[in-house]
Protein backbone atom coordinates (compact mmCIF):
# COMPACT_ATOMS: atom_id res chain seq x y z
CA UNK A 1 0.00 0.00 0.00
CA UNK A 2 2.53 2.48 0.88
CA UNK A 3 4.62 1.35 -1.95
CA UNK A 4 1.84 2.34 -4.30
CA UNK A 5 1.39 5.41 -3.22
CA UNK A 6 4.88 6.33 -3.34
CA UNK A 7 5.48 5.02 -6.64
CA UNK A 8 2.12 6.19 -7.60
CA UNK A 9 3.18 10.04 -6.92
CA UNK A 10 6.72 9.66 -8.59
CA UNK A 11 4.67 8.13 -12.14
CA UNK A 12 2.31 10.95 -11.66
CA UNK A 13 4.68 13.68 -11.54
CA UNK A 14 7.06 12.23 -14.12
CA UNK A 15 4.65 11.62 -16.60
CA UNK A 16 3.03 15.22 -15.93
CA UNK A 17 6.66 16.87 -16.53
CA UNK A 18 7.27 14.73 -19.65
CA UNK A 19 3.64 16.09 -20.87
CA UNK A 20 4.79 19.81 -20.22
CA UNK A 21 8.17 19.27 -21.93
CA UNK A 22 6.44 17.71 -25.04
CA UNK A 23 4.17 20.81 -24.48
CA UNK A 24 6.61 23.45 -24.72
CA UNK A 25 8.63 22.42 -28.27
CA UNK A 26 4.94 22.34 -29.51
CA UNK A 27 4.76 24.42 -32.64
CA UNK A 28 8.77 24.69 -32.49
CA UNK A 29 10.54 24.70 -35.94
CA UNK A 30 13.55 22.45 -35.18
CA UNK A 31 16.87 23.11 -36.74
CA UNK A 32 20.04 22.51 -35.33
CA UNK A 33 20.58 26.11 -34.15
CA UNK A 34 17.71 25.83 -32.35
CA UNK A 35 17.65 22.52 -31.38
CA UNK A 36 21.32 22.53 -29.82
CA UNK A 37 21.76 26.08 -28.71
CA UNK A 38 18.15 27.47 -28.15
CA UNK A 39 18.63 30.10 -31.34
CA UNK A 40 21.09 31.68 -29.28
CA UNK A 41 18.54 34.11 -28.26
CA UNK A 42 18.20 32.79 -24.43
CA UNK A 43 18.04 35.69 -21.62
CA UNK A 44 18.87 36.24 -18.44
CA UNK A 45 16.62 34.55 -16.37
CA UNK A 46 15.93 31.41 -18.46
CA UNK A 47 20.01 30.99 -18.75
CA UNK A 48 19.75 31.11 -15.35
CA UNK A 49 17.18 28.16 -15.18
CA UNK A 50 18.49 26.13 -17.67
CA UNK A 51 22.29 26.23 -15.89
CA UNK A 52 20.57 25.83 -12.88
CA UNK A 53 18.52 22.84 -14.13
CA UNK A 54 21.49 21.09 -15.45
CA UNK A 55 24.08 21.67 -12.32
CA UNK A 56 22.05 20.96 -9.70
CA UNK A 57 20.97 17.08 -10.56
CA UNK A 58 20.28 14.16 -8.49
CA UNK A 59 23.78 14.51 -7.31
CA UNK A 60 23.11 17.54 -5.27
CA UNK A 61 20.19 15.80 -4.25
CA UNK A 62 21.69 12.80 -3.10
CA UNK A 63 25.05 12.28 -3.63
CA UNK A 64 26.14 15.58 -1.44
CA UNK A 65 24.13 13.98 1.40
CA UNK A 66 25.71 11.23 0.80
CA UNK A 67 28.86 12.77 1.42
CA UNK A 68 28.24 14.50 4.73
CA UNK A 69 26.68 11.18 5.96
CA UNK A 70 29.71 9.41 4.56
CA UNK A 71 32.72 11.30 5.24
CA UNK A 72 31.49 14.27 6.75
CA UNK A 73 33.47 17.71 6.57
CA UNK A 74 35.34 16.90 2.71
CA UNK A 75 31.76 17.15 1.88
CA UNK A 76 31.98 21.23 2.01
CA UNK A 77 34.22 21.36 -1.20
CA UNK A 78 31.34 20.86 -2.94
CA UNK A 79 30.12 24.61 -1.92
CA UNK A 80 33.18 26.15 -3.11
CA UNK A 81 33.46 24.27 -6.08
CA UNK A 82 30.74 25.69 -8.00
CA UNK A 83 31.26 29.09 -6.64
CA UNK A 84 34.99 29.14 -8.08
CA UNK A 85 33.66 27.85 -11.00
CA UNK A 86 31.02 30.80 -11.41
CA UNK A 87 34.03 33.43 -10.86
CA UNK A 88 36.13 31.49 -13.64
CA UNK A 89 33.39 31.50 -15.97
CA UNK A 90 32.29 35.51 -15.41
CA UNK A 91 35.75 36.08 -17.46
CA UNK A 92 35.71 33.03 -19.61
CA UNK A 93 32.21 32.36 -20.80
CA UNK A 94 31.56 36.16 -22.27
CA UNK A 95 34.62 35.57 -24.95
CA UNK A 96 33.66 32.13 -25.60
CA UNK A 97 30.75 32.84 -26.37
CA UNK A 98 31.59 35.77 -28.81
CA UNK A 99 33.88 33.40 -30.54
CA UNK A 100 31.10 30.97 -30.69
CA UNK A 101 28.45 33.55 -32.00
CA UNK A 102 30.95 35.07 -34.82
CA UNK A 103 32.04 31.66 -36.06
CA UNK A 104 28.86 29.48 -35.31
CA UNK A 105 29.52 26.66 -33.19
CA UNK A 106 27.09 24.31 -32.07
CA UNK A 107 28.90 21.98 -29.73
CA UNK A 108 32.07 22.05 -27.39
CA UNK A 109 34.59 20.17 -29.63
CA UNK A 110 33.81 22.63 -32.15
CA UNK A 111 35.65 25.53 -30.15
CA UNK A 112 38.80 23.42 -30.71
CA UNK A 113 38.33 21.98 -34.11
CA UNK A 114 37.95 25.93 -35.50
CA UNK A 115 40.34 27.54 -33.21
CA UNK A 116 43.15 25.24 -33.59
CA UNK A 117 42.25 24.73 -37.51
CA UNK A 118 42.19 20.83 -36.59
CA UNK A 119 39.07 18.32 -37.27
CA UNK A 120 41.15 15.95 -35.40
CA UNK A 121 41.82 17.73 -32.14
CA UNK A 122 37.78 18.51 -32.16
CA UNK A 123 36.90 14.88 -32.94
CA UNK A 124 39.36 13.47 -29.95
CA UNK A 125 37.65 16.33 -27.76
CA UNK A 126 34.41 14.89 -28.40
CA UNK A 127 35.08 11.50 -28.21
CA UNK A 128 36.94 11.84 -24.56
CA UNK A 129 33.78 14.48 -23.70
CA UNK A 130 31.64 11.00 -24.42
CA UNK A 131 33.73 8.75 -22.81
CA UNK A 132 33.86 11.19 -19.67
CA UNK A 133 29.27 11.95 -19.93
CA UNK A 134 29.14 7.78 -19.31
CA UNK A 135 29.39 8.27 -15.94
CA UNK A 136 27.95 11.10 -15.26
CA UNK A 137 24.75 9.18 -16.64
CA UNK A 138 25.25 6.53 -14.76
CA UNK A 139 24.96 9.00 -11.56
CA UNK A 140 21.83 10.18 -12.48
CA UNK A 141 20.55 6.26 -13.00
CA UNK A 142 22.13 5.60 -10.08
CA UNK A 143 20.28 8.26 -8.25
CA UNK A 144 17.15 7.09 -10.00
CA UNK A 145 17.53 3.35 -9.14
CA UNK A 146 17.98 4.41 -5.16
CA UNK A 147 14.94 6.52 -5.45
CA UNK A 148 12.79 4.06 -7.25
CA UNK A 149 13.94 1.15 -4.84
CA UNK A 150 13.13 3.41 -1.63
CA UNK A 151 9.78 4.63 -2.78
CA UNK A 152 8.61 0.78 -3.57
CA UNK A 153 9.62 -0.02 0.77
CA UNK A 154 11.95 -2.64 -1.18
CA UNK A 155 9.70 -4.20 -3.05
CA UNK A 156 11.59 -3.68 -6.07
CA UNK A 157 14.83 -5.55 -6.61
CA UNK A 158 17.41 -3.22 -7.78
CA UNK A 159 18.34 -4.48 -11.20
CA UNK A 160 14.49 -3.81 -12.00
CA UNK A 161 14.68 -0.72 -10.32
CA UNK A 162 17.77 0.09 -12.15
CA UNK A 163 15.88 -0.90 -15.54
CA UNK A 164 13.19 1.58 -14.48
CA UNK A 165 15.44 4.04 -14.42
CA UNK A 166 17.06 3.31 -18.00
CA UNK A 167 13.61 3.09 -19.81
CA UNK A 168 12.20 6.76 -17.65
CA UNK A 169 15.94 8.11 -19.21
CA UNK A 170 15.45 7.13 -22.55
CA UNK A 171 11.64 7.61 -23.11
CA UNK A 172 11.70 11.31 -21.50
CA UNK A 173 14.96 12.26 -23.98
CA UNK A 174 13.55 10.82 -26.64
CA UNK A 175 10.21 11.99 -26.29
CA UNK A 176 11.28 15.47 -24.81
CA UNK A 177 14.41 16.85 -26.47
CA UNK A 178 16.26 19.45 -25.26
CA UNK A 179 14.09 22.15 -25.74
CA UNK A 180 11.66 20.14 -23.61
CA UNK A 181 14.13 19.13 -21.17
CA UNK A 182 14.39 22.76 -20.48
CA UNK A 183 10.53 23.48 -20.11
CA UNK A 184 10.94 20.26 -17.73
CA UNK A 185 13.74 22.05 -15.84
CA UNK A 186 11.51 25.02 -14.42
CA UNK A 187 9.09 22.46 -12.85
CA UNK A 188 12.09 20.40 -11.80
CA UNK A 189 13.64 23.37 -10.09
CA UNK A 190 10.87 24.49 -8.31
CA UNK A 191 10.01 20.80 -6.91
CA UNK A 192 13.86 19.98 -6.02
CA UNK A 193 13.91 23.08 -3.95
CA UNK A 194 10.52 21.90 -1.94
CA UNK A 195 12.29 18.50 -1.10
CA UNK A 196 15.61 20.47 -0.28
CA UNK A 197 13.82 22.94 2.24
CA UNK A 198 11.76 19.81 3.59
CA UNK A 199 15.02 17.68 3.96
CA UNK A 200 17.35 19.90 4.83
CA UNK A 201 15.36 22.26 7.51
CA UNK A 202 12.15 20.45 8.38
CA UNK A 203 14.00 17.18 8.84
CA UNK A 204 16.55 18.17 11.48
CA UNK A 205 14.00 20.88 13.09
CA UNK A 206 11.76 17.52 13.54
CA UNK A 207 14.36 15.13 15.18
CA UNK A 208 16.91 17.72 16.76
CA UNK A 209 14.74 20.96 16.61
CA UNK A 210 16.77 22.66 14.34
CA UNK A 211 19.90 22.05 11.98
CA UNK A 212 22.33 23.77 14.53
CA UNK A 213 21.00 20.81 17.05
CA UNK A 214 21.76 18.09 14.56
CA UNK A 215 25.18 19.44 14.52
CA UNK A 216 25.70 19.24 18.00
CA UNK A 217 24.28 15.48 18.43
CA UNK A 218 26.73 14.66 15.11
CA UNK A 219 29.54 16.56 17.56
CA UNK A 220 28.21 14.80 20.90
CA UNK A 221 28.49 11.23 18.81
CA UNK A 222 31.81 9.86 20.03
CA UNK A 223 31.46 7.05 16.89
CA UNK A 224 32.92 9.95 14.55
CA UNK A 225 35.06 12.49 16.18
CA UNK A 226 35.90 15.51 14.03
CA UNK A 227 33.32 15.05 11.67
CA UNK A 228 32.66 18.62 11.15
CA UNK A 229 36.28 19.74 10.37
CA UNK A 230 38.22 18.94 7.42
CA UNK A 231 41.46 17.55 9.20
CA UNK A 232 45.14 17.51 7.80
CA UNK A 233 45.67 14.49 5.34
CA UNK A 234 45.89 11.34 6.68
CA UNK A 235 46.14 7.80 5.20
CA UNK A 236 42.96 6.87 3.44
CA UNK A 237 40.70 10.02 4.21
CA UNK A 238 40.45 13.20 2.42
CA UNK A 239 42.36 15.71 4.25
CA UNK A 240 42.20 19.29 3.37
CA UNK A 241 45.34 18.88 0.95
CA UNK A 242 42.47 17.00 -1.45
CA UNK A 243 39.81 19.28 -0.06
CA UNK A 244 41.68 22.46 -1.74
CA UNK A 245 43.15 20.59 -5.02
CA UNK A 246 39.22 19.07 -5.58
CA UNK A 247 38.06 22.56 -5.25
CA UNK A 248 40.61 23.49 -7.49
CA UNK A 249 40.35 20.95 -10.15
CA UNK A 250 36.96 20.94 -10.68
CA UNK A 251 36.03 24.21 -10.54
CA UNK A 252 38.41 24.44 -13.85
CA UNK A 253 36.29 21.21 -15.48
CA UNK A 254 32.57 23.08 -14.18
CA UNK A 255 32.13 24.49 -17.53
CA UNK A 256 34.43 22.11 -19.75
CA UNK A 257 31.28 19.41 -20.26
CA UNK A 258 30.42 19.41 -23.48
CA UNK A 259 26.17 20.40 -22.26
CA UNK A 260 27.52 23.60 -20.26
CA UNK A 261 29.55 25.09 -23.46
CA UNK A 262 26.58 24.21 -25.22
CA UNK A 263 24.76 26.11 -22.47
CA UNK A 264 27.25 28.98 -22.62
CA UNK A 265 26.56 29.51 -26.26
CA UNK A 266 22.92 29.68 -25.64
CA UNK A 267 23.20 32.93 -23.91
CA UNK A 268 21.44 35.84 -25.81
CA UNK A 269 24.66 38.02 -25.20
CA UNK A 270 28.08 38.19 -23.26
CA UNK A 271 26.18 41.03 -20.51
CA UNK A 272 24.07 37.99 -19.60
CA UNK A 273 26.94 35.64 -19.04
CA UNK A 274 28.66 37.78 -16.60
CA UNK A 275 25.42 38.71 -14.79
CA UNK A 276 24.69 35.20 -14.17
CA UNK A 277 27.96 34.84 -12.86
CA UNK A 278 27.69 37.23 -10.59
CA UNK A 279 23.59 35.50 -9.15
CA UNK A 280 24.70 31.83 -9.91
CA UNK A 281 26.42 31.64 -6.52
CA UNK A 282 23.34 31.85 -4.39
CA UNK A 283 22.25 28.84 -5.68
CA UNK A 284 24.99 26.82 -4.13
CA UNK A 285 23.20 27.78 -0.02
CA UNK A 286 20.93 24.90 -1.24
CA UNK A 287 23.83 22.77 -0.58
CA UNK A 288 24.06 23.60 3.13
CA UNK A 289 20.18 22.63 3.06
CA UNK A 290 21.83 19.06 1.60
CA UNK A 291 24.33 18.71 4.47
CA UNK A 292 21.98 19.21 7.22
CA UNK A 293 19.89 16.48 5.90
CA UNK A 294 22.78 14.34 5.65
CA UNK A 295 24.05 14.84 8.76
CA UNK A 296 20.35 14.42 10.45
CA UNK A 297 20.58 11.42 8.74
CA UNK A 298 23.55 9.73 10.56
CA UNK A 299 22.38 10.41 13.80
CA UNK A 300 18.60 9.12 13.23
CA UNK A 301 19.55 6.69 10.89
CA UNK A 302 23.30 5.30 11.24
CA UNK A 303 24.73 2.51 9.86
CA UNK A 304 24.94 2.66 5.95
CA UNK A 305 28.34 1.60 4.25
CA UNK A 306 29.88 2.09 0.79
CA UNK A 307 27.55 3.08 -1.80
CA UNK A 308 24.37 3.10 0.84
CA UNK A 309 25.42 6.25 2.41
CA UNK A 310 23.55 7.94 -1.04
CA UNK A 311 20.03 6.99 0.64
CA UNK A 312 20.88 8.34 3.78
CA UNK A 313 17.97 10.87 4.26
CA UNK A 314 15.92 9.23 2.23
CA UNK A 315 15.56 6.36 4.65
CA UNK A 316 14.61 8.40 7.25
CA UNK A 317 11.73 10.04 5.44
CA UNK A 318 11.04 6.57 4.73
CA UNK A 319 10.78 4.90 7.96
CA UNK A 320 9.47 8.49 9.59
CA UNK A 321 7.08 10.13 7.79
CA UNK A 322 3.50 9.19 5.73
CA UNK A 323 4.25 7.39 2.22
CA UNK A 324 2.78 10.08 0.12
CA UNK A 325 5.69 12.74 1.40
CA UNK A 326 8.48 10.07 1.10
CA UNK A 327 6.54 10.34 -2.52
CA UNK A 328 6.80 13.97 -3.22
CA UNK A 329 10.81 13.57 -2.03
CA UNK A 330 11.24 10.83 -4.23
CA UNK A 331 9.59 12.74 -7.27
CA UNK A 332 11.40 15.61 -6.91
CA UNK A 333 14.65 13.49 -7.02
CA UNK A 334 13.48 11.51 -9.74
CA UNK A 335 12.99 14.69 -11.87
CA UNK A 336 16.66 16.00 -10.86
CA UNK A 337 18.38 12.63 -12.54
CA UNK A 338 16.43 12.80 -15.51
CA UNK A 339 16.08 16.28 -16.45
CA UNK A 340 19.74 16.62 -16.41
CA UNK A 341 20.34 13.25 -17.93
CA UNK A 342 18.28 14.38 -20.98
CA UNK A 343 21.11 16.70 -21.87
CA UNK A 344 23.85 15.15 -21.19
CA UNK A 345 23.13 12.17 -23.26
CA UNK A 346 21.24 14.78 -26.09
CA UNK A 347 25.12 16.48 -25.50
CA UNK A 348 26.97 13.19 -26.16
CA UNK A 349 25.18 12.55 -28.82
CA UNK A 350 25.48 15.56 -30.39
CA UNK A 351 29.08 16.01 -30.38
CA UNK A 352 29.99 12.48 -32.05
CA UNK A 353 27.09 13.06 -34.31
CA UNK A 354 28.58 16.45 -35.28
CA UNK A 355 32.43 16.20 -34.54
CA UNK A 356 33.18 12.43 -35.76
CA UNK A 357 30.25 10.98 -37.97
CA UNK A 358 29.05 14.80 -39.89
CA UNK A 359 32.54 16.31 -39.80
CA UNK A 360 34.53 12.92 -41.11
CA UNK A 361 31.84 12.91 -43.82
CA UNK A 362 29.21 10.44 -42.21
CA UNK A 363 25.64 11.48 -41.61
CA UNK A 364 25.45 14.30 -43.85
CA UNK A 365 21.73 14.51 -44.04
CA UNK A 366 19.71 16.06 -41.76
CA UNK A 367 17.81 12.98 -41.59
CA UNK A 368 20.51 10.71 -40.90
CA UNK A 369 22.13 12.95 -38.50
CA UNK A 370 18.46 12.90 -36.34
CA UNK A 371 19.29 9.02 -36.65
CA UNK A 372 22.72 8.59 -35.84
CA UNK A 373 21.64 11.01 -32.82
CA UNK A 374 18.81 9.06 -31.79
CA UNK A 375 20.95 5.54 -32.21
CA UNK A 376 23.85 7.23 -29.79
CA UNK A 377 21.60 8.46 -26.96
CA UNK A 378 20.55 4.65 -26.90
CA UNK A 379 24.24 3.61 -27.15
CA UNK A 380 25.11 6.13 -24.33
CA UNK A 381 22.51 5.28 -21.68
CA UNK A 382 23.12 1.52 -22.55
CA UNK A 383 27.34 2.19 -21.06
CA UNK A 384 26.04 4.01 -18.23
CA UNK A 385 23.57 1.18 -17.69
CA UNK A 386 26.99 -0.80 -18.40
CA UNK A 387 29.22 1.37 -15.70
CA UNK A 388 26.22 1.01 -13.19
CA UNK A 389 27.07 -2.58 -13.29
CA UNK A 390 30.86 -2.96 -12.86
CA UNK A 391 31.60 0.43 -10.77
CA UNK A 392 29.90 0.39 -7.63
CA UNK A 393 30.93 3.83 -6.21
CA UNK A 394 29.18 6.43 -4.28
CA UNK A 395 27.56 9.25 -6.51
CA UNK A 396 30.61 11.81 -5.85
CA UNK A 397 32.65 9.27 -7.01
CA UNK A 398 30.96 8.93 -10.21
CA UNK A 399 31.25 12.85 -10.89
CA UNK A 400 35.26 12.77 -10.37
CA UNK A 401 35.79 10.38 -12.30
CA UNK A 402 34.12 12.31 -15.46
CA UNK A 403 35.81 15.71 -13.43
CA UNK A 404 38.60 14.53 -13.98
CA UNK A 405 38.49 13.74 -17.69
CA UNK A 406 36.76 17.22 -18.83
CA UNK A 407 38.58 18.80 -17.18
CA UNK A 408 41.89 18.26 -19.05
CA UNK A 409 39.74 20.22 -22.12
CA UNK A 410 40.38 23.72 -19.11
CA UNK A 411 43.96 24.60 -20.82
CA UNK A 412 42.68 24.26 -24.18
CA UNK A 413 39.40 26.25 -23.74
CA UNK A 414 41.64 29.13 -21.70
CA UNK A 415 43.96 29.29 -24.32
CA UNK A 416 41.90 29.39 -27.03
CA UNK A 417 40.17 32.77 -26.55
CA UNK A 418 43.51 34.49 -26.32
CA UNK A 419 44.78 35.62 -30.15
CA UNK A 420 48.12 33.47 -29.41
CA UNK A 421 46.85 30.21 -29.34
CA UNK A 422 49.00 27.33 -29.16
CA UNK A 423 49.12 24.48 -32.11
CA UNK A 424 46.57 21.75 -32.24
CA UNK A 425 49.28 19.06 -31.79
CA UNK A 426 50.27 20.96 -28.41
CA UNK A 427 46.72 21.14 -27.30
CA UNK A 428 45.97 17.38 -28.15
CA UNK A 429 48.86 16.25 -26.54
CA UNK A 430 48.39 18.07 -23.66
CA UNK A 431 45.09 16.23 -23.44
CA UNK A 432 46.23 12.71 -24.21
CA UNK A 433 49.13 12.89 -21.36
CA UNK A 434 46.85 14.09 -19.09
CA UNK A 435 44.34 11.09 -19.83
CA UNK A 436 47.62 8.44 -19.62
CA UNK A 437 48.19 10.26 -16.25
CA UNK A 438 44.46 9.45 -15.30
CA UNK A 439 44.36 5.82 -16.62
CA UNK A 440 47.36 5.28 -14.59
CA UNK A 441 45.53 6.26 -11.39
CA UNK A 442 42.79 4.51 -12.25
CA UNK A 443 44.44 1.48 -12.99
CA UNK A 444 46.26 0.95 -9.48
CA UNK A 445 43.65 2.86 -7.76
CA UNK A 446 44.76 5.88 -6.71
CA UNK A 447 43.07 8.73 -5.92
CA UNK A 448 45.50 10.90 -4.46
CA UNK A 449 49.18 11.34 -4.64
CA UNK A 450 50.23 13.22 -0.83
CA UNK A 451 46.93 14.16 -0.23
CA UNK A 452 47.00 15.79 -3.80
CA UNK A 453 43.83 14.98 -5.74
CA UNK A 454 45.44 12.41 -8.43
CA UNK A 455 43.34 14.45 -11.15
CA UNK A 456 45.07 17.74 -10.33
CA UNK A 457 47.86 15.71 -10.85
CA UNK A 458 46.99 14.97 -14.71
CA UNK A 459 45.95 18.20 -15.57
CA UNK A 460 49.40 19.54 -14.41
CA UNK A 461 50.82 16.89 -17.05
CA UNK A 462 49.39 18.59 -19.56
CA UNK A 463 50.11 21.63 -19.11
CA UNK A 464 53.88 20.31 -18.57
CA UNK A 465 53.19 18.62 -21.96
CA UNK A 466 51.37 21.58 -23.48
CA UNK A 467 54.34 23.61 -23.34
CA UNK A 468 57.15 21.30 -24.01
CA UNK A 469 55.42 20.00 -27.44
CA UNK A 470 54.10 24.06 -28.28
CA UNK A 471 58.00 24.92 -28.17
CA UNK A 472 58.71 21.38 -30.80
CA UNK A 473 55.34 22.00 -32.87
CA UNK A 474 54.80 26.13 -32.47
CA UNK A 475 51.53 27.62 -34.15
CA UNK A 476 51.39 27.99 -37.91
CA UNK A 477 48.76 30.34 -37.78
CA UNK A 478 50.26 33.99 -37.81
CA UNK A 479 48.69 35.83 -34.99
CA UNK A 480 45.35 37.67 -35.83
CA UNK A 481 45.69 41.39 -36.33
CA UNK A 482 43.77 43.07 -33.33
CA UNK A 483 40.70 44.90 -35.11
CA UNK A 484 37.84 46.97 -33.98
CA UNK A 485 35.36 44.75 -31.73
CA UNK B 1 39.63 40.00 -33.33
CA UNK B 2 40.36 42.18 -29.89
CA UNK B 3 39.62 41.25 -26.86
CA UNK B 4 39.78 44.12 -23.90
CA UNK B 5 41.62 43.09 -20.80
CA UNK B 6 39.72 42.38 -17.99
CA UNK B 7 40.20 45.72 -15.33
CA UNK B 8 42.44 45.62 -12.62
CA UNK B 9 39.35 45.83 -10.18
CA UNK B 10 37.69 43.09 -11.83
CA UNK B 11 40.41 40.92 -11.52
CA UNK B 12 41.19 41.48 -7.78
CA UNK B 13 37.59 41.49 -7.18
CA UNK B 14 37.43 37.75 -8.71
CA UNK B 15 40.90 36.64 -6.95
CA UNK B 16 40.23 37.97 -3.30
CA UNK B 17 37.09 35.11 -3.23
CA UNK B 18 38.93 32.78 -5.08
CA UNK B 19 41.60 32.90 -2.53
CA UNK B 20 39.39 32.26 0.21
CA UNK B 21 37.50 29.24 -1.05
CA UNK B 22 40.84 28.06 -1.77
CA UNK B 23 43.72 28.43 0.18
CA UNK B 24 41.39 30.50 2.47
CA UNK B 25 39.85 27.14 3.95
CA UNK B 26 43.08 25.68 5.08
CA UNK B 27 43.68 28.24 8.26
CA UNK B 28 39.75 28.75 8.66
CA UNK B 29 39.54 24.59 9.16
CA UNK B 30 38.28 24.58 13.06
CA UNK B 31 35.58 23.99 15.17
CA UNK B 32 35.67 26.73 16.79
CA UNK B 33 34.58 29.62 17.59
CA UNK B 34 30.85 28.35 15.89
CA UNK B 35 28.68 30.66 14.35
CA UNK B 36 24.89 30.17 14.23
CA UNK B 37 25.69 26.78 15.17
CA UNK B 38 28.06 26.19 12.29
CA UNK B 39 31.50 24.95 12.47
CA UNK B 40 33.71 27.60 11.93
CA UNK B 41 35.15 25.94 8.48
CA UNK B 42 31.74 25.71 7.25
CA UNK B 43 30.37 29.16 8.21
CA UNK B 44 33.46 30.61 6.93
CA UNK B 45 32.81 28.87 3.18
CA UNK B 46 28.91 29.75 3.46
CA UNK B 47 29.65 33.25 4.20
CA UNK B 48 32.68 33.33 1.65
CA UNK B 49 29.75 32.15 -1.41
CA UNK B 50 27.21 34.65 0.04
CA UNK B 51 29.85 37.10 -0.35
CA UNK B 52 31.01 36.27 -4.39
CA UNK B 53 28.02 37.45 -6.34
CA UNK B 54 29.05 41.36 -3.96
CA UNK B 55 31.97 40.85 -5.37
CA UNK B 56 31.33 39.75 -8.85
CA UNK B 57 28.81 42.69 -9.43
CA UNK B 58 31.26 44.91 -8.17
CA UNK B 59 33.49 43.42 -10.98
CA UNK B 60 30.66 43.44 -13.11
CA UNK B 61 29.95 46.82 -12.47
CA UNK B 62 33.72 48.25 -13.41
CA UNK B 63 33.83 45.85 -16.93
CA UNK B 64 30.89 47.87 -17.97
CA UNK B 65 32.17 51.45 -17.60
Amino acid sequence: MNAQVALGIVAVVVLATIALGLAGVRGVKMNPQEYIVGGRRIGALLLWLLLAGEIYTTFTFLGAAGWAYGKGAPAYYILCYGTLAYVISFFLAPPVHRIARERGYLTGPDFFSDRYGSRLLGALVALVGFVMLVPYVTLQLTGIQILVQIAGFGSIDPIVAVAIAFFLIAVFTFAAGLRGAAWAAVAKDGLVLIGVIFAGLVLPAHFFGSPAGALDAVLRDPAHPHWLVIGPPSAGANGITWVVTTVILTGCGFFMWPQSMAAIYSARDEDTLRRNAVFLPFYQVMLLLVFFAGFTALEVAPGLKGPNVDQSFLIVVRDHYPAWVLGIVAAAGTLAGLVPAAGQLLAAASIIGKNVCADYGFARGEAAQTLVTRVLVLVVALLAFGFWAVAKTTLVGLLLIGYNGVTQFFPGVVLGVSSRRPSAFAIGAGIVAGLVVLIGFAVRNVGQIGGVNAGLVALAANVVVLAIASAIVPARRPAEAPTAA
Amino acid sequence: MSRRRPSTTAVVCAVIPALALTLGVIPADRLEPRIAGLPFVLAWIVAWVLLTPAFLWIAYRSERA
